[in-house]
């Protein structure tokens, strides 16, 4: 168990101008679970493949412990990779399969024999040690590639989307086993998916990268709450956060046919920044119906009913996109609106998150 | 936390279509059930009849080479079946022939040319498939081309190459231009059983504690043994069939099985029955070994490493 250091650590694909990951810094302590997660192509598997040798490192350099191993052969850097096919050794059982690395680290037998027995039990695999993984069902290829890396008691678990190849409800149900394993066993975890309900219910901290760069990292709730920029906002949260650009008029923003206060903070920064327009985020559930005076005025153009809640996509009155929904809603499901209805929104006050138009970077506190 | 999924596939497909008919009439699934079986037994039925149909020519090749002098032209069936023809073509009681030099020339130059290719193809195809380099797809194509290209087109070069730097009727010769046949079929069909292998499982190995090269040898390459079996049958046969590099490069030292042959049909008299006995045995080398390489060619092996 370590802690792991990236320190600027950049990758450039041969060929490509752009850096595949870029000046990467993220400090993870020992026993940390850090979730790395963002959309496809944005260098969440990249880095992770660099911490485990797969990948070079061009520029900077990776730290575990402290250890330098940006150079190291990925078999001497004392990690363990659970990989989203699982890469089980097709021609060895599950006891095999899971003591194998064991067995190159030249570990006596018995030893070999009670990790594995140990792993087995911890996993629900002891029935299956005798079979090949073809006979084996997705759950449980899952769990040997778990044993697989537990057996070695590493300093540090790389998980590459390990969950993506299960069914919704196996995931779900996985999703909370691998979590609780972690903390139990203490292993520093660093753990790629670009679903982001995964990474908010799993990581001690959740990093957000986009296009090779690092956009936050920090705790599920501070993400949340506090989203460092217009890509974080709405890259975490589903639904996602309604963001749009509002011009801003002596201190109010224009929203629909009603004005809008803006804090006295944020029309200081807008001033600091010299500009008369803002990206304003809010969450679905900061939305709430109001009375005919009180807010601004949208139609219903879709209600999603999902039992506990529903959401009402809606388009703002007096914005040009007409059609396209512009803001959804968190609302009771108790008595939904109809399609085609007006209905009055209003932002709760303080709830809602200021970017720049230009950088998309937070302006409110 | 145990789960077993269990995925069944109802081969025959649509039985469900048209249950919902009425009762009264016969149940359509039975009637398309019984329409199948006709189809079926139809099918049987004209894969016998073509079975036999190509095995006429193996048939008579056979029967000719048993049959004597007198009877090799003149009937079908009826004959009395001799192995004298056998006794001739290997020289048995007459000294020797030189059938068995040309045959083990065959042997030495087929399983040369096989195992040249796979020296070189393997890496090749391994190469091919997971590097994707400037140039690779066309490296690939021209090497395809060696299989389409028609023989004859470089065969007076070839020859004027070979009298000139003395490999001419060498078996360092035949071996060369019988591996530029196999060597497209080892890395064209390698490749893909290597592309089927998921990159990931290397990596695992590394992580595990393998270097790149034990990697290669001791996870990927036993995961492709049925490829290079099914690839080494395919190459020999084709290896050891040619005809046209040893008939125009070789004379009497390499020359081969398939080239020997001829030698029965010039002179004073026509020998259809030596040149039946002659093929027949050259037939049996690529026969045994496809019959001994069989269990290696069922694939699958590989399955289950991965959910696709």
């Amino acid at each position: 168990m370590a802690t792991i250091t990236y320190e600027a650590a950049t990758r450039f694909y041969p060929g490509s101008e752009r850096p595949a990951v870029d000046g990467l810094e993220i400090s993870i302590e020992d026993g940390e679970f850090l979730v790395l997660v963002g959309p496809s192509g944005c260098g969440k598997s990249t880095s992770l493949r660099m911490l485990a040798g797969l990948e070079d490192v061009d520029e900077g350099a990776i730290r575990i412990g402290d250890r330098d191993v940006t150079t190291l052969a990925p078999g001497r850097r004392d990690v363990a990779m659970v990989f989203q096919s699982y890469a089980l050794y097709p021609h060895m059982n599950v006891a095999e399969n899971m003591a194998f690395a064991l067995e190159m680290a030249k570990m006596p037998k018995q030893e070999r024999r009670r990790r594995v027995r140990e792993a087995a039990r911890i996993l629900d695999l002891e029935p299956f040690l005798d079979r090949k993984p073809k006979s084996l069902s997705g759950g449980q290829r899952q769990r040997v590639a778990m044993g697989r890396a537990i057996v070695r008691e590493p300093q540090a678990f790389l998980m590459d989307e390990p969950l993506s190849n299960l069914d919704a409800k196996l995931r779900v149900s996985t999703r909370s086993q691998i979590a609780a394993l972690q903390k139990r066993l203490g292993v520093t975890t660093v753990y790629v998916t670009h679903d982001q309900v995964e990474a908010m219910t799993m990581g001690d901290r959740v990093a957000v990268l986009n296009e090779g760069v690092l956009q936050q990292c920090d705790s599920p709730r501070a993400l949340y709450q506090r989203p460092a920029n217009a890509f974080v906002a709405g890259f975490i949260g589903s639904p996602a956060m309604n963001i749009r650009e509002f011009a801003v008029h002596d201190g109010h923003a224009r929203i629909g046919d009603r004005d809008v206060e803006v804090s006295d903070e944020l029309r200081a920064a807008l001033a600091d920044e010299g500009l008369d327009r803002v990206l304003l985020g809010f969450r679905p559930e900061s939305v709430d119906l109001v009375g005919p005076s009180e807010g601004f005025t949208a139609s219903v153009q879709l209600v999603e009913e999902l039992g506990a809640d529903a959401y009402l996509y809606c388009s703002i009155a007096g914005t040009d996109h007409a059609g396209d929904p512009d803001i959804v809603t968190r609302i009771d499901p108790a008595r939904p609106p109809r399609v085609g209805e007006t209905v009055h929104l209003r932002v709760r006050a303080g709830h809602e998150h200021a970017f720049s138009p230009v950088t998309g970077e937070r302006l409110s506190s | 936390m145990s789960t077993t999924v269990t995925e069944t596939a109802d081969p025959s497909g649509s039985t469900a279509a048209g249950s919902d008919a009425a009762p009264a009439r016969p149940r359509p699934e039975l009637r398309s059930s019984r329409r199948k079986a006709l189809a079926g037994s139809l099918a049987n039925v004209s894969l016998a009849a073509y079975f036999a149909f190509s095995l006429i020519p193996i048939v008579f090749i056979l029967a000719l080479s048993l049959k004597s002098n007198a009877d090799q032209t003149t009937t079908y069936l009826a004959f009395s079946p001799t192995f004298e023809n056998y006794r001739t073509v290997l020289g048995i009681g007459d000294g020797g022939s030189s059938y068995v030099r040309f045959f083990l020339a065959s042997l030495v130059t087929s399983v040369g040319a096989v195992l040249v290719s796979l020296a070189i193809g393997i890496p090749a195809a391994y190469a091919a498939a997971r590097y994707r380099f400037r140039g690779s797809e066309d490296l690939l194509f021209t090497l395809l081309s060696f299989r389409f290209a028609p023989e004859l087109a470089v065969i007076i070069p070839l020859s004027v190459i070979y009298q000139q730097l003395g490999l001419y009727d060498t078996f360092v010769g035949m071996i060369w231009v019988l591996q530029l046949v196999t060597m497209p079929l080892v890395v064209w069909i390698l490749r893909s059983f290597f592309q089927d292998l998921p990159a990931e499982l290397e990596e695992a190995a590394l992580l595990d504690g393998y270097t790149r090269r034990q990697a290669f040898f001791k996870t990927v390459l036993p995961l492709v043994r049925p490829g290079i079996a099914a690839v080494s049958l395919l190459a020999f046969i084709f290896a050891w069939n040619n005809f046209i590099f040893p008939f125009t490069l070789t004379s009497s030292n390499a020359q081969t099985v398939t080239v020997s042959s001829l030698a029965f049909l010039g002179g004073n008299q026509v020998q259809f029955n030596l040149v039946a006995a002659g093929v027949v045995m050259a037939a049996l080398p690529p026969l045994v070994l496809a019959l001994f390489i069989q269990r290696y060619l069922v694939r699958g092996l590989s399955f289950g490493a991965v959910k696709s």
